[in-house]
């Protein structure tokens, strides 16, 4: 057991880029591509995500491993190319070994994220509602009460991604002083144990491979070794430029793989789709115009200036607009072939949905963007 | 390619578009790969609709669609797109619109877009005015006028020239051309929080410091000595206020302006009720528990005031044009006549633009800049713009002061005439005038 959960050194020594790209191609091609029907109607991949996990494309993002952002961003964008879901759930993963590793805590940024970047544990984030609660978009769901040896968490929340018994998220709660009003906010990390409760979520109409449970926490207590931030919104503010630039790799590689949609009917039908806009050239003009301003970006993850964040703000919202055009042309130019249930078009466009409506949504996304912009004056 | 599997044909469902390979075959109803179509028994149907196999045809790929290259979208009639809903930004609309009736513009403004002139900021409180009374004309108004799209309370926050696209807080806009006028925004040293120092440098931040003195006399604290600082000062003090200037320098408008005449200036000031800190900087702007600034300067001085107005100065934001590539030198860099950017069918004026490498932040030679890109835009032929420095009118008014030409530092202010009320002095080279300026007026001037 001790053995098993230490780093497989020789595996990681092998997470060149070359070597991780042409895994990660092999794997969204293959079984990744052959199961995308099956993990939108429910199915769960963790096979894959493993596969995913031991080709290092769920831990070349942090420092441990060459901080390489721009490749865990191209790794996200080829294997969303071929099932969003999927996207999202490296995504949820790779967020989950940040708050890991940048925690600092012994027990989290050892062994246990050793097993969790290479696959071999998951884990997911929890942070949509705090992230909208620090913007002041809604209320904190999740409440903390100081007890000995750390706190005790109580509170609902109604939907988190990528986890499972025996699985672990990031989450924030509010800590609550006598009179309960807030204090300050504690990230820690949730290890969903027999303690909590993981009720069954309403049916979406897509994505449903994702493991996306309701979390009920009643006395919840978290120690010392669970222990991301304390306070959290200093750490949020860190990391919050590279928890939102990681998501651009799951919104172009759905609008990537809509582009190969409207490319695969062009021999046929190329003669009457002319006539539509959004033509697949004039997309992927976009779409490389998008990821080139992501790779720069990609480069300097937490530069922490207010343009910077602009900027990864701007690229993120430009991901949700593409995969929403795009994904909208690839069913246009496939018409009734891409309109059957078991067609990549019309299952992209409900991942471009998501992809525009998971946090940050594109209407936030804008909200946070005005008001980095305005100017500050005295009250 | 070996001459057996060129032999495989293709079939097109016509219903649908499926395609049967003979090479691939379709197990799922019992093709084996490699079965020709004409072996394929009469009843067999479309895997995907259910058609006949009589409903098949001979499918031959016709050339498709280069997967390689990519083609931005550049010839679609967006129009003409400006950033900017200052005097720079309406005075490329009406430009453009003087000259074609038709041509698409679209407004993108951070603010209200409301047209007011700027230059009456510095003198409007003393005389009473309110925000609705300088509004010279409504933003909707003059945009129906102008047959204007216009985007109000809109952020440009990215741009991709390759692909003539804009991206704002309200969506991502297209355009053929992108005209640049976003203006200049005021510098803040660390030390002056942004919670709790005012700047003006446009209607709603005037408006602001408006309300922040209504309600009587106050203590204002002003930093900086440059244009700014020293119009607002003389007109705060005249609107009743007790102003105190604090500059680095040992003069107000240091750097502009020789010792001989900034003197008369600091003299004008004591009639006119504006005390003047010289050599202080300030090094912390708190707030204490009676709400009061608290201004500490390293001359180890303390201050107390109940408006503090930073005027340290104006900087054009770099984010747009940084992020889009855009050449970018203490300014938005233009080509000094055709005023285009870096980039095609980009152009940039005002405040906004460095013209070899410095910034000209004066309202006179927008209206040329304006038309010059509008000339251009619409491909009319025009002789380019061409820079003169303006004559440059300092709104003291208990010292007026007026300077023309291209005043150097390298050269020295020489006397021309001096007497109590007036001073003027010259700078010259090989003998010509260079630059000339005006201190104070006789009073048989006062009258006009």
């Amino acid at each position: 057991m001790e053995s098993a959960m230490l780093a497989d050194n020789a595996r990681v020594e092998r997470w060149t880029d070359d070597a991780v790209m042409a895994n990660v191609e092999r794997i969204s091609d293959g079984p990744l591509k052959a199961a995308a029907v099956r993990i939108d109607e429910g199915y769960y991949p963790l096979d894959i995500m493993t596969a995913l996990g031991q080709a290092g494309a769920l831990g070349v993002h942090l420092d441990r491993h060459g901080a390489r952002v721009g490749l865990s961003v191209d790794a996200m964008q080829r294997a969303s190319r071929a099932c969003g879901a999927t996207g999202f759930l490296m995504w949820s993963h790779d967020v989950c070994g940040l708050y890991m590793e940048q925690s600092g805590n012994p027990a989290l940024s050892g062994a246990r994220l050793d097993a969790h970047a290479e696959g071999r544990t998951f884990g997911g984030t929890a942070l949509s509602n705090p992230m909208k609660a620090f913007s002041g978009i809604e209320p904190m769901m999740l409440r903390a009460t100081r007890v000995p040896g750390g706190y005790r968490i109580n509170g609902t929340l109604p939907w988190v991604s990528h986890i499972a018994t025996g699985q672990y998220c990031g989450a924030i709660a509010g800590v609550e002083r006598d009179d309960g009003s807030v204090s300050h906010e504690v990230m820690f990390m949730l290890d969903c144990d027999e303690r909590v409760e993981l009720r069954p979520c309403p049916v979406f109409s897509g994505m449903e491979g994702t493991s996306t449970w309701g979390v009920r926490l009643k006395d919840y207590f978290v120690g010392e070794a669970q222990i991301i931030a304390d306070p959290a919104r200093p750490f949020i503010a860190r990391i919050r430029p590279a928890f939102i630039l990681l998501q651009v790799g799951m919104a172009l590689g759905v609008s990537q793989g809509a582009i190969d949609s409207s490319l695969e009917v062009e021999p046929m039908l190329g003669h009457v789709n002319r006539f539509l806009s959004d033509r697949p050239n004039e997309l992927r003009a976009e779409l490389d115009d998008a990821a080139q301003q992501a790779q720069r970006l990609a480069r300097t993850p937490y530069d922490g200036s207010k343009d910077y964040l602009l900027e990864v703000l701007d690229v993120r919202a430009r991901g949700s607009e593409l995969a929403l055009r795009a994904a909208q042309a690839s069913l246009l130019h496939q018409g009734a072939r891409g309109y059957l249930m078991s067609a990549a078009p019309q299952r992209r466009i409900r991942e471009s949905h998501f992809v525009a409506i998971v946090t940050p949504a594109l209407k936030h996304l804008r909200f946070e963007m005005a008001r980095l912009c305005k100017e500050e004056f005295p009250a | 390619m070996n001459t057996i599997v060129s032999e495989w044909k293709q079939y097109i469902c016509r219903a649908c578009g499926v395609i049967y390979d003979e090479e691939a075959g379709d197990p799922d109803s019992g093709l084996a790969p490699g079965t020709r179509f004409a072996d394929i028994p009469d009843n067999w149907e479309c895997p995907l609709c259910g058609v006949q196999k009589s409903d098949f045809a001979p499918y031959e790929p016709m050339g498709a669609a280069s997967s390689e290259e990519s083609v931005a979208i550049t010839t679609r009639e967006t129009g003409v797109v400006i950033v900017g809903g200052g005097t720079a930004g309406w005075a490329v609309a009406e430009a453009l619109r003087a000259l074609d009736a038709d041509v698409p513009i679209t407004l993108v403004t951070a603010c209200e877009g409301d047209r007011y002139r700027k230059p009456e900021l510095s003198v409007a409180l003393s005389q009473n005015k309110t925000a609705q009374s300088m509004i010279a004309e409504a933003a909707s108004a003059a945009a129906t006028r102008l047959k204007v799209r216009l985007l109000r309370n809109t952020f440009a926050v990215g741009l991709s020239p390759s692909l003539y696209q804009l991206r704002t807080t309200s969506g991502p806009v297209r355009y053929t051309h992108l005209v640049l006028a976003q203006g200049a925004c005021p510098v803040m040293p660390h030390a002056l929080p942004k919670d709790l120092c005012w700047r003006i440098n446009d209607l709603v931040m005037w408006s602001g410091v408006q309300g922040a003195l209504a309600s009587g006399p106050k203590r204002i604290a002003v930093i900086g000595a440059g244009l700014i600082g020293c119009e607002l000062a003389e007109d705060f003090a005249r609107a009743g206020h007790s102003v105190t200037v604090l500059d680095v320098n040992a003069a107000p408008l240091t750097g502009l302006l020789p010792e001989k005449a900034s003197a008369r200036l600091l003299s004008s000031w004591t009639t006119a009720g504006v005390r003047y800190k010289a050599r202080s900087r300030v090094t912390s702007i708190t707030r204490n528990h009676n709400g009061e600034r608290v201004i500490q300067t390293t001359n180890g001085e303390t201050l107390h005031a109940d408006l503090v107005l930073s005027a340290t100065g104006l900087t054009t934001e770099p984010q747009l044009a940084r992020a889009a590539g855009l050449r970018f030198d203490n300014g938005i860099v233009v080509d000094s006549h055709t005023l285009q950017t870096s980039a095609p069918d980009i152009y940039a004026l005002g405040d906004c633009i460095s013209l070899d490498g410095a910034p000209c932040r004066f309202i006179e030679p927008i209206a040329g800049q304006a038309e010059a890109i509008a000339h251009a835009v619409l491909k009319r032929p025009h002789p380019g713009y061409q820079h003169q420095p303006p004559v440059l009118r300092v709104k003291t008014r208990s010292l007026p002061i007026l300077m023309r030409g291209a005043p150097s530092r390298d050269l020295q202010w020489e006397v021309v005439d001096e007497d109590e009320q007036q001073l003027s002095m010259a700078q010259y080279r090989d003998g010509a005038v260079t630059a000339s300026l005006k201190v104070g007026q006789r009073s048989l001037e006062l009258a006009t």
